[in-house]
């Protein structure tokens, strides 16, 4: 049977729904967005992409000539390095000191009271509103150059998300465990510890792991804006065109990001048994 | 820390109750729960409530153990007023009037032990208590209820990794840490295959009679009542409508609680109660 055969109105007459929306407003508004896109490009000058292939090939090639490997400032990469994943760690490890307080104290069902929750709440998602680059260029203006300021940062933004978070986890939790601790005429502290902490430690872990990871590859991009670690020296050599050190940072980086996940991986699993 | 139950058999005057509700009420919006209960309660006694699910068993032994607050009426103990009390007294009200859950209501992440020892948390100072930092004595203390449960053996095993009947036997020797003067059993075995229910029930019975606890239990199977208990409630409505032992409770009586003239429980599945006070209190 060929498409001549067939009497196409009578089966649009008997099955509207299979030809609906193959009308000329639809095709229109496709083009409209094809067009748009095509606009942007000559907008943006996207031709400069093509220009610019012979110099990223340049670049590219310097990037893997490693044959003055001898001659690099291996030490101060290295410290550099170790800087990047202190910061990560350090930074988690102090927005963990304050959120999981502030977690238990912006639970609803541990602290009564809407007012209460509703500015814990803001206060969390005040922190984490501004993004960590942002608050890295302020650090950096307040205490100088250097992995204090990318500390802070971190601390900063994980804190209202840690807090969040954990918040959540307390809100999950199984009631009846704590009302057993309850029972038993032990006190607010004696329920927390003991009734709610057992429920919601695993998550608290896992997420705290999943944070440290996460900031070693986020401290990387801190260092570009004066924040220590790695990512000064990446943008200082990038700056004098030495990339086959840019290169070379780049591989300490993701050989970093990959130990610490792996680490991270095993901590979890040790620790609450599941990857 | 000794365990120092009052001796067997020791048993307060006939008018001199343990445990006295004074119109004992409880309201829940329009719902009236617990109705205007009032009950004497001897030292010593082992009592069985029973009741269709709604009649107010869960509630009034919520407010016995003071996790419910009463509406109205008052609750004596050896002639004191504990209705309102707060704080520090009402936790010690609390550890002294120990709750057995249908859902048993361990902690269950964390091993056996230390779920036991969480029966005198009430007893430790709060440092201690985040520290998780339990005394030798609680721990001989706590591996000694239970061995008592026959449970010793399962002491560093996880609470979740237990089976039903052993986990409430597990609460049951929390409960014994707590070393109450009242035992208040919620359901105890409703959750459980019939070879458990009676290890639990045995466990109950075995702490009223040689340590002279007071047990409250509220249950739903008729047959397990009759056996374990002289002395019989009947709720129906949050009412009272039924008080007095096994003999007693004839097709009339028994009609009066379940509200059909079968001699058996009807067999609806017992309320689980989803309402908990907030955390805080
Ligand atoms: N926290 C609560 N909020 C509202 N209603 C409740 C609450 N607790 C119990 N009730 C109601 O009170 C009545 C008695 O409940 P309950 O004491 O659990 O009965 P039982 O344990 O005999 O099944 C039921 O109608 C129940 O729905
Ligand atoms: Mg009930």
């Amino acid at each position: 049977m060929t498409a001549t055969e067939l009497d196409i109105a009578a089966e649009r007459d008997r099955f509207p729904e299979v030809f609906r929306g193959q009308g000329w407003p639809r095709r229109a508004l496709m083009a409209g967005v094809i067009a748009y896109l095509f606009y942007l490009m000559w907008l943006f000058d996207f031709s400069r992409v093509f220009g610019g292939l012979p110099k990223a090939w340049t670049i590219l090639r310097l990037m893997l000539d490693w044959t003055g490997f001898a001659g690099w400032d291996h030490a101060e990469l290295w410290r550099s390095m170790l800087e990047t994943i202190a910061m990560a760690y350090l930074g988690s490890v102090l927005a963990v000191v304050f959120a999981a307080p502030l977690g238990f104290l912006g639970a609803r069902n541990l602290i009564p009271g809407r007012i209460f929750h509703f500015v814990t709440r803001r206060l969390f998602d005040g922190l984490r509103g501004l993004d960590q680059l942002i608050w890295a260029l302020v650090f950096v203006r307040a205490m100088g150059l250097g992995p204090v300021a990318g500390i802070m940062a971190i601390a900063v933004v994980e804190t209202g998300v840690l807090a969040k978070l954990f918040a959540e986890a307390v809100e999950t939790i199984d009631r009846g465990q704590v009302d057993g601790i309850g029972a038993t005429g032990g006190g607010f502290v004696a329920r927390v510890r003991f009734g709610v902490l057992p429920q919601v430690l695993p998550t608290m872990i896992g997420q705290t792991l999943y944070t440290i990871e996460a900031n070693t590859r986020e401290a990387t991009i801190l260092g570009l804006v004066g924040a220590g670690g790695i990512g000064l020296r990446l943008s200082e050599r990038i700056q004098i065109n030495a990339w086959d050190q840019v290169a070379y940072s780049i591989v300490l980086i993701l050989i970093s990001v990959a130990a610490i996940d792996t680490i991270s991986r095993f901590l979890r699993l040790r620790l609450i048994g599941e990857a | 820390m000794e365990i120092s139950p009052p001796a067997p058999g020791v048993q307060m005057e006939q008018d001199d109750p343990l445990l006295q509700l004074l119109d004992l009420t409880r309201r829940f919006g329009d719902t009236c729960a617990v109705d205007h209960v009032s009950l004497s309660i001897a030292d010593g006694e082992m009592i069985g409530i029973i009741g269709r699910s709604g009649a107010g068993k869960s509630t009034l032994l919520r407010m016995i153990g003071r996790l419910t607050d009463p509406s109205e009426g008052r609750i004596l103990y050896n002639g004191d007023d504990v209705t309102a009390l707060r704080g520090q007294a009402l936790r010690q009200w609390r550890a002294r009037t120990a709750m057995i859950f249908q859902q048993f209501n361990l902690v269950n992440r964390l091993d056996v032990l230390t779920n036991v020892m969480c029966g005198r948390l009430f007893a430790i100072p709060v440092a201690r208590v985040l520290l998780a930092w339990f005394t030798p004595a609680e721990r001989a203390l706590a591996i000694r209820a239970l061995d008592r449960l026959g449970l010793a053996g399962f002491a560093m095993k996880r609470a979740d990794t237990l089976s039903g009947g052993q986990q409430q036997r597990v609460a049951i020797a929390r409960a014994l840490m707590q070393q109450p003067r009242i035992v208040l059993a919620d359901e105890p075995v409703a959750s459980l295959d019939p070879l458990n229910a009676k290890l639990v029930m045995d466990a109950l019975a075995d702490i009223n009679r040689r340590d002279g606890m007071t047990v409250l239990v509220n249950l739903h199977t008729l047959d397990i009542a009759r056996s374990y208990c002289r002395r019989i409630i009947g709720m129906s409505g949050g009412h009272i409508v039924f008080d007095g032992s096994p003999a007693a409770l004839d097709d009339r009586a028994l009609h009066k609680i379940y509200g059909q003239p079968a001699g058996e429980a009807p067999d609806d599945p017992p309320a689980v109660t989803n309402y908990r006070p907030a955390l805080a209190q």
